[in-house]
């Protein structure tokens, strides 16, 4: 257990270090909070009741798809696996430490989102903070488990950040934080379901808990796991 | 002695190509011994396969003790400082850093450094001290010194003899033939999958015979002949300098050196 807590901790520090992710977990999701936030609560003003949700999206999705991937990418596309192996530190180790620690500083942008947006753009505040805290532990733990699949697979550095933003771009498009999705074309709302930033951000703003929102994230969870299993279990046979 | 590691029939094959065809060898105790190829002669599969880091197809391999492992390539997060990573692998294995291991090593003074901007010395002492957290009863180093300049060369020398001095057995692939002259006791030459030689450096040259290199200088060229009788080569050779007028300025003679005795076993010639 020491072991482990020093990797978190550890890779705490390097994620600290890597300005990538300060960048894209800390940075543009409070910057586009700034702006957007401004923006959406001045030409709608009932953008202030989902304020919050959407602004976490769209901050929990940046620092996810683009922020994790190329830090995989380091360990299982390079040498840095076969020194694991060597040295006798599980292949799991890294996966797991990096999406420890991108889950914490997730989490810590989503606080300053909740703390801040009601006090620069009066949002209001979710009625049921539980819910609201639980679904979004729910929402960044299936967003990372995508963004796993992208950093096991991809294995060149240059092609990661495209992979990535196939699924980002659509995930902010379709998922309703920009503009309803009732407004979208049935095509597009069909295919906005089939990311996780659709179902977190219905999680989020429903003032109740209501199963058949948490069941996508459920199933897009076990399935994301199983593939990072298996892959995890190919790259050990590299 | 006792036998460190042995190794019995081990064979491999990717696909159609056999790589490794029947290997049998064993490293005994306390000892450095290399192991040596042209490319493609299965020196880093049977490595990697003593090591645990690749599966064999048949065969047996015994290895007596805990292993460390230093890889040719390899690397971790540009932004980890050495000592973090000690640490890391060290905690991960259930052992504690050997403080005098890292002073020899120098990593106490990487402290401030991060991953990225170590030299490619630096890099090498790093994962040989992450090789060495584990307190190895066996150490395997590839290409050690690949990349080093002459003073990180010669001190990492120095910490390979520390090594063996210490009781430590050292397995290791090198290319660098004064390398292998140096430190190793024995070497083993891989050739077509097989163990095409085995034995100490002399016995190499026992076994190859005795070859000299001739180097004559004149004021116009230097021409290098090869010899298996120095005598016979010598004369007739000075004779047709005579013959054709051009004066001599030097004359270098020496033994041929262990990569050409190495070239001509792995080529099937010795």
């Amino acid at each position: 257990m020491g072991a482990f807590l020093y990797g978190v901790f550890l890779q705490w520090k390097l994620d600290i270090r890597s300005k990538t992710l300060i960048i894209t977990c800390y940075m543009v999701p409070l910057l586009f909070f700034a702006i957007m936030g401004g923006i959406f609560t001045s030409i709608m003003p009932e953008a202030r009741d989902t304020l919050i949700q959407s602004m976490t999206v769209f901050g929990v999705t940046m620092g996810v798809f683009i922020g994790l991937p190329p830090s995989l990418v380091e360990i299982y596309g390079s040498d840095m696996k076969r020194v694991y192996k060597a040295n006798g530190v599980p292949l799991s180790l890294g996966l797991v430490l990096t999406n420890f620690s991108a889950y914490i500083h997730l989490l810590i942008m989503s606080i300053i989102l909740y703390i801040a947006a009601p006090l620069a753009f009066h949002a209001k505040l979710p009625e049921n903070p539980a819910l609201y805290f639980g679904s979004l532990a729910m929402f960044i733990a299936v967003s990372l488990s995508i963004a796993d699949i992208i950093g096991l697979t991809v294995k060149d550095p240059a092609k990661t950040s495209m992979v990535s933003m196939i699924v980002f771009l659509p995930s902010i498009l379709l998922s309703g934080i920009m503009f309803p999705i009732e407004l979208l074309p049935e095509a597009f709302e069909t295919a906005g379901k089939l990311f996780p930033a659709s179902w977190g951000y219905r999680l989020m703003t429903a003032g109740t808990f209501q199963f058949e929102n948490l069941l996508p994230l459920l199933i897009i969870l076990i399935l994301a796991v199983c593939v990072c299993v298996i892959l995890l279990r190919r790259a050990a046979q590299d | 002695m006792n036998e460190a590691i042995k190794i019995s029939k081990l064979k491999k094959r990717y696909g159609a190509h056999v790589v490794l065809d029947g290997l049998d060898f064993c490293v005994r105790q306390g000892e450095i011994f290399a192991l040596l190829g042209a490319n493609g002669a299965g020196k880093t599969t049977s490595l990697e396969c003593i090591e645990g880091l690749r599966k064999y197809d048949s065969g047996s391999i015994t290895v007596n003790g805990r292993t460390g492992i230093q890889l040719q390539s390899a690397s971790l997060p540009e932004h980890i400082k050495p000592l973090e990573a000690v640490r890391l692998f060290a905690k991960w294995n259930k052992m504690t850093p050997d403080k005098a291991m890292l002073d020899a090593l120098g990593i106490d003074a990487l402290a401030k450094k991060q991953y990225y901007q170590l030299s490619t010395g630096q890099k090498r002492r790093l994962h040989l001290a992450l090789a060495l957290t584990r307190n190895p009863d066996i150490l395997f180093l590839d290409e050690p010194t690949a990349g080093l300049d002459v003073e990180g060369r010669l001190s990492l020398h120095e910490q390979i003899r520390q090594l063996k001095a210490a009781g430590k057995t050292i397995v290791l692939a090198s290319h660098d033939m004064a390398e292998v002259e140096n430190l190793c006791d024995r070497i083993a030459i891989l050739s077509g999958g097989r163990i095409a030689f085995i034995g100490t450096v002399r016995q190499l040259n026992e076994t190859v015979g005795k070859h000299y290199n001739i180097t004559i200088q004149t004021e116009r060229r230097s021409e290098t002949y090869e010899s298996d009788n120095i005598e016979e080569t010598l004369l007739s050779l000075l004779m047709q300098y005579r013959e054709t007028g051009e004066h001599i300025t030097d004359i270098q003679i020496n033994r041929g050196s262990l990569e050409q005795h190495f070239m001509k076993i792995a080529k099937g010639e010795a």
